[in-house]
């Protein structure tokens, strides 16, 4: 086998792959360990693109079943109410009614709710307890509420008829009997006394309350620090806006007693195995289809009420029932991002060094809790890229009258990154620090990887000082007086926006991969993650061309059928090349193994004379070979398909990590934000595709910038209601108001697992949040402004500059509210 | 969207009489107000009587100091006719800043004018080009035509045929989007004729677009951004939402005007 080059070899920037991780071991490769790479790291152009170009992507609204029919949800109107009966009299009378379903009938049938399991499992993830310890109360999910609404939009009832049309005009005449009651929609009136329960169960709203860290260390740091700042920030509500918008088809077959299940999702294995709870079946008795998703971005991945009511529905009135939201039903039901309230305080000694920080952060989860994701996630992750020895975190997590929120690109990281990110922009600018260098002196140096944080999490690898070099001089830190006098001479107000970033890629622990070599010449390779767009097709078949040494185009991604797919962890958190890579690493040398026993009995040589070579089993020091199609043949008679199945569990976090920057230029009558530059560095671990990854890259600024500038999830606080409904109120990013970005993909690899990969879907999200925000403040600074809150709409933009125009000598402890 | 009947005519007359013969009718003449609408249920006419094709509301002409333009014309057909752009170009640049491209090949002038959208583009141009809007019926100076929120003083089934505008020695018209929705949050169009500036204000008045009248006599006075310097809108006359408060959008159309009259022979187009 070919040995590895020597490290230096001239032309070869091809590391060899990582010892084994100490803390948590990976499987040992005997074959592919040390492959030299053909294909991983070549941006190779996407398989799947033509097919979704050219409309032969298979969507969930595609599908289609003869006979089927169409439901529609009746939603409530108020953000808090009790139902005090439903008359579906009028409703059935209408034309092509076939049903109509609530709550109560769910129950009658002995439905359950969704087993959600919001709280982070893997060992790696923070432990988030109710007040005092214990189980959470997370508010049962049942399909449809039988006691009371709790958010506007909240599908209280459901209306099966012959056409789309007639089961929503028929929606609109279930007359549903409220009694509204009070409520509560934001963050920081959730857990004030007084605030309106939305579950009696928790009458404060609190249903988190965990502390971590050394408190009596940080205290004591804190006690002993030359300087202290605090601020608090809040992380506003986001939705994902997907452009598919999610949809269900369910099929009951009498006969066999199996419902099957068209929708699309963050991966379908998860959806069988909670749906197949909620409607008490056998998981074999629901078969589960998840082909092309248009979007996910965390917003898919829990299961929706709608999925499992059209399957509850399929098997009442005996056809196929299909259910697609619209646009507004998207905007109001769609899981939520972010929303998060966070304290925090940074002591420093004299010199600027970092002594200790203390977090409060409070998780605004809607009216019951489908994931603690964002809460926990943020909470490993509170020190960002700095040194600081001592920490402690108080994580809540509360229940308001809103719609739930549940990961969102790079969930829980990017508000932390905020809030670390312009702590530190205050204390340089509080206490007379230049805020570069303040960074600098700080930050997690490479010598002291593996780092483990304040919080307990040990961040494996990275070079953190040269990505913020190497970022400060590609987005032209050096020509900066000069650009910023010019706009000034244009009446503009330049902003330079800098953060660093680390962020940890966790995401559920267990993978299974199948490699199966085919009669057709085709290695087909069945895997648990599901794409919305990221294009496994094409970098998982990278991998396991590499690993077999066959062509990338030989090589199928079989996705999506939980007939076919067993067991799969799904697509978040920046899992999904990972864990696919590790176990489609260990498929494919379980698959060489097998290949070599039976070469050599087809051979009739002994194993040891046996070698793998160029995508051939060879008999050393003979002229016989077979390549794997011809192996697969001559001996599936005998032995079977060629083929191979590998489980891997792999539980500890990586942490990818680098530096962005944002320009901006600002028209100080207007307070319109430009971004005219937007500069990043992400180190990803090994990128089995530079072209996909930066294509994530720039997917991922462009959502984290989206938030920072325009997108808001806004709910009036005086009504309960959603106001940003439609395209019309919601903002969103859009190309004309990004500049080209200058990404570039920085490679430590990680120690971690067999590939050395890290994650390269949510850097691009992470600091967005920070540097565009610390660019609006950079530019505004001369005018006196100190703060200001997300999204920098210009009408936020504006009414900081004016409220700095009247009180022009806000004391910088302004900063802490 | 609820269940509707799309009644397509051919001429103005049969247009006029089906409306009057279906009852619970409304017109549609690219309807991209009216279909989102329909399409979120808030408005359910039984039967939709298309005007975009009917012929007597085609065509634009130039003559007499005025330039008229069909109400059957859609917003890209303004924006690239070669009559438009020579006498009035920014208006043509007007009408090409509309919505999107599925927008402007849809929407047609006579629908944005008989909607009359607070938020709408052409409506300040009505105001500051002195335009007389035509229908089936008779010929209605601006004055007397745009009457606040959504409303006109077209009559039960009156059709908008024609819309003429004055042109001016100079004009010029600078827009501040909403950067959601991307219409107007406060767009001014100022026009210099022999006898005064005119300044149609939209996107930003509670009762729709308006003339600001203080600032006209100032920059008939003296033609220089500095004139309307001492001049403000009072906010209590301004909408206000979550993308623009009242205080915001009285300031905006100010420097709207400005920017508008430093700007002339221009559209200006932010963000």
């Amino acid at each position: 086998m070919a040995p590895f080059p020597s490290p230096g070899d001239p032309g070869d920037h091809r590391q060899p792959l990582p010892s084994a991780w100490p803390n948590d071991s990976y499987p040992v490769l005997r074959h592919v360990g040390d492959k030299l790479f053909r294909h991983i790291g070549k941006p190779i152009e996407r398989k799947e693109d033509q097919r979704l170009v050219t409309g032969k992507g298979r969507f969930s609204d595609d599908f289609s079943l003869p006979g089927q029919t169409f439901a529609a949800m009746v939603r409530s109107p108020h953000a808090h109410a009790r139902i005090r009966g439903i008359d579906a009299s009028a409703a059935l009378a209408m034309p092509g009614v076939l049903a109509v379903v609530t709550g109560q009938d769910l129950l009658d049938a002995g439905l359950v709710p969704v087993p959600h399991n919001p709280v982070p499992s893997t060992r790696y993830d923070v432990k988030l307890t109710a007040p005092g310890g214990g189980k959470p109360f997370i508010g049962p999910h049942l399909l449809l509420p039988v006691d009371k609404a709790r958010h506007v939009g909240e599908a209280v009832a459901m209306v099966i008829a012959e056409t789309a049309a007639q089961a929503a005009d028929a929606a609109e005449q279930v007359e549903v009997d409220y009694e509204e009651l009070p409520f509560v929609v934001e963050t920081a009136k959730a857990f004030a006394p007084g605030a309106p329960a939305v579950w009696d169960e928790v009458a404060d709203n609190v249903f988190i309350d965990s502390t971590y860290g050394d408190e009596e260390a940080t205290d004591r740091a804190f006690a002993e620090a030359d300087h202290v700042v605090k601020a608090r920030f809040h992380i506003p509500r986001v939705t994902a806006v997907t452009m598919e918008p999610r949809a269900a088809l369910g099929a009951f077959d009498a006969e066999t007693g199996r419902f099957t299940l068209w929708a699309g999702s963050g991966g379908a294995v998860r959806q069988k195995r909670e749906l197949s709870e909620v409607l008490g079946i056998r998981p074999s008795a629901l078969r589960v289809l998840s082909f092309d998703v248009g979007g996910n971005f965390g917003a898919r991945n829990r299961v929706y009420v709608e999925f499992g009511l059209v399957l509850f529905a399929s098997r009442l009135v005996g056809r196929p029932v299909k259910y697609t939201a619209t646009r507004s039903e998207a905007f109001l039901t769609d899981y939520q991002g972010r929303d998060l309230l966070t304290t925090v305080e940074l002591a420093l000694d004299k010199s600027g060094k970092f002594l200790a920080l203390r977090a409060d952060n409070v998780s605004n989860v809607g009216m019951r809790c489908v994931s603690l994701s964002p809460l926990s996630k943020g909470s490993g992750l509170i020190t960002g890229s700095y040194v600081i020895p001592h920490a402690t975190l108080r994580a809540r997590a509360v229940f308001t009258n809103t719609m739930c929120t549940q990961a969102y690109r790079s969930s829980g990281r990017p508000e932390v990154t905020y809030a670390i990110e312009r702590i530190v922009d205050i204390a340089a600018r509080k206490l007379g620090f230049d805020p570069f260098a303040l960074r600098r002196m700080n930050l997690v140096p490479p010598e002291a990887m593996p780092y483990r944080n304040a919080v307990d999490s040990t961040y494996d690898s990275g070079t953190y000082e040269a990505n913020m070099d190497r970022v400060l001089e590609l987005a032209g830190w050096a020509d900066l007086p000069e650009r910023r006098a010019a706009a000034k001479r244009r009446g503009r107000l330049l902003g330079f926006g800098f953060a660093n970033y680390v962020e940890s890629s966790i995401g559920t622990p267990k993978e299974r991969s199948e490699i199966t070599v085919k009669a057709d010449g085709s290695i087909a390779v069945v895997i648990g993650t599901q794409p919305s767009g990221q294009g496994h097709e094409t970098s998982f078949a990278q991998v396991v061309a590499d690993m077999l040494e066959v062509p990338v185009a030989q090589v199928n991604i079989v996705l999506g059928d939980t007939d076919i797919v067993s067991v799969g962890g799904g697509s978040h958190s920046g899992r999904s090349m990972r864990h696919a890579g590790t176990v489609m690493a260990l498929a494919s040398d379980r698959l060489i193994e097998e290949a070599l026993t039976r070469g050599a009995t087809v051979f009739d040589v002994p194993r040891e004379q046996m070698a793998y070579r160029d995508g051939r089993v060879v008999a050393e020091g003979t002229n016989l070979a077979l390549d794997l199609f011809e192996l697969a043949e001559r001996t599936e008679a005998d032995f079977g398909p060629l083929a191979s199945v590998a489980d891997n569990e792999m539980h500890t976090p990586v942490f990818p990590n680098g530096a962005a920057v944002c320009e901006v230029e600002i028209d100080p009558e207007t307070g319109l934000v430009e971004i005219t530059r937007y500069t990043s560095v992400d180190d990803v671990g090994r990128c089995i595709n530079p072209l996909i990854v930066h294509g994530q890259t720039h997917g991922g600024i462009a959502q984290g910038v989206g938030q920072a500038m325009w997108e808001l999830s806004y709910v009036d606080p005086d009504t309960g209601q959603p106001l940003a409904g439609s395209f019309m109120d919601y903002g969103m990013p859009r190309a004309d108001g990004l500049p080209s970005f200058t990404a570039e993909i920085a490679e430590v690899i990680s120690p971690t697992n067999p590939l050395g990969i890290k994650a390269g879907g949510e850097g691009g999200t992470t600091p967005a949040l920070a540097t565009v925000t610390l660019a609006v403040l950079d530019a505004l600074r001369p005018l006196g402004v100190s703060d200001i809150k997300m999204p920098v709409t210009p009408l936020n933009v504006w009414t900081a500059i004016q409220k700095a125009k009247s009180n022009p000598n806000t004391d910088p402890e302004a900063w802490q509210e | 969207m609820y269940a509707t009947n799309y009644l397509r005519p051919k001429s103005l007359a049969e247009a006029a009489s089906m409306f009057a013969d279906a009852g619970d009718a409304a017109y549609v003449s690219g309807g991209h107000t009216l279909l989102p609408a329909m399409k979120g249920r808030l408005a359910a006419p039984a039967n939709l009587i298309d005007l975009r094709h009917l012929p007597e509301l085609k065509g634009v002409s130039a003559d007499a100091g005025r330039v008229t333009i069909g109400a059957g014309t859609s917003h890209a057909e303004v924006a690239a006719n070669p009559t438009v752009k020579a006498h009035l170009p920014v208006l043509a640049g007007l009408a090409g800043s509309i919505g999107d491209i599925h927008v402007r090949h849809m929407g047609t002038i006579g629908g944005s004018v008989a909607n009359n959208d607070p938020a709408a583009d052409y409506p300040s141009a009505l105001l500051a080009l002195d335009a007389i809007v035509t229908t089936d019926r008779r010929d209605i100076p601006v004055a007397d035509y745009l009457a606040g929120l959504y409303t006109t003083t077209l009559e039960e089934g009156e059709i908008v045929t024609k819309v003429s505008f004055a042109v001016p020695q100079s004009c010029g018209y600078a827009k501040f989007r909403n950067p959601a929705s991307r219409y107007a949050m406060a767009a001014s169009f100022v026009a210099r004729f022999a006898d005064g500036v005119r300044i149609g204000i939209t996107g930003c008045g509670d009762e729709g677009a308006f003339r600001w009248n203080e600032a006209e006599a100032a920059l008939s006075a003296r033609f220089a951004e500095d004139a309307i310097d001492g001049l403000a809108l009072d906010p209590g006359r301004m909408m206000g939402d979550i993308h623009g408060s009242s205080e915001y959008r009285a300031h905006l159309a100010k420097v709207m005007t400005r920017r508008a009259v430093t700007n002339q022979g221009m559209v200006l187009i932010q963000p």
